[in-house]
């Protein structure tokens, strides 16, 4: 589907679902770029050493380990350690989000300054400058 | 450009990918973000709010169960069954709309 959708807007942001299911199906370089949202924890950087695999094995694009709810510097490389050739980008965690998820709103609104907002907007600001993206609306697709 | 969030269940994927979309489209892209996720909540990340979200599930429903007929093409798909969410994100749901699996492809 991913590779069939043709909007008349800049960019496309695909949450997909839980787990790998989807990236399993997805064709060849059907996407720019996958946002690879990881825990410190066992189980969830097994699941994200096989999506990073097959993010590789289907040349999809620039990958972004997200290196998500990180408490202190010892989660911060277990991450590392464990994408050691990827590009990894540490999000704190930050009771703000939990809080804002618990409201049914979002974190963006409840607290933009907080420092996992922050840290996640920086990431996006930084696709965009690779996107070539000139802030007249005419990013490349 | 493209993007796709992956991630195990609960690791904040959701809130990654609404952060990001608001984000490029308050820095002037035009986005439209995709709910995927078979437990669809990306709505209510991005602001939309619980009610809208629900809403949005449901027509999701009716598409899958026949009461609703397709949409001929994506930017109409995005006209009859998205949302306008915050910052001009333009939001739709589309787990089993063109595809009877759970998931986007």
């Amino acid at each position: 589907m991913l590779s069939s959708v043709n909007f008349t807007h800049d960019t496309v942001i695909a949450d997909l679902e839980a787990g790998l299911g989807t990236l399993t199906r997805l064709g060849n370089a059907q996407v720019d770029v996958v946002l690879l949202v990881v825990e410190a924890t066992t189980k969830s950087l097994e699941v994200a050493a096989r999506g990073a695999d097959l993010a590789r094995e289907k040349s999809l694009g620039r990958l972004i380990v997200i290196a998500n709810r990180v408490r202190d510097e010892v989660d911060a490389d277990a991450v590392r350690k464990a994408f050691p050739d990827d590009e990894v980008i540490a999000v704190p965690h930050d009771p703000a989000i939990v809080e804002a998820d618990r409201h049914g709103v979002a974190a963006l609104d409840a607290a933009p300054d907080a420092p996992a907002v922050r840290a996640i907007s920086a990431m996006a600001r930084n696709l965009l400058v690779m996107a070539g993206h000139n802030g007249s609306g005419a990013a490349s697709v | 450009m493209k993007l796709a969030v992956v991630g195990k269940g609960g690791s904040g994927k959701t809130t990654t990918a609404a952060v990001v979309a608001r984000t490029l489209a308050r820095h002037g892209t035009s986005v439209v973000a995709l709910d995927c996720d078979s437990n669809p909540n990306l709505g209510i990340s991005l602001g939309v709010g619980d009610d809208e979200t629900e809403r949005l599930i449901a027509m999701r429903q009716a598409l899958d169960e026949g009461e609703q007929e397709h949409a001929p093409g994506w930017d109409d798909l995005l006209d009859r069954f998205g949302t306008d969410a915050p910052d001009g994100v333009r939001l739709a749901v589309v787990t089993a709309i063109q595809n009877p699996e759970p998931g986007c492809p």
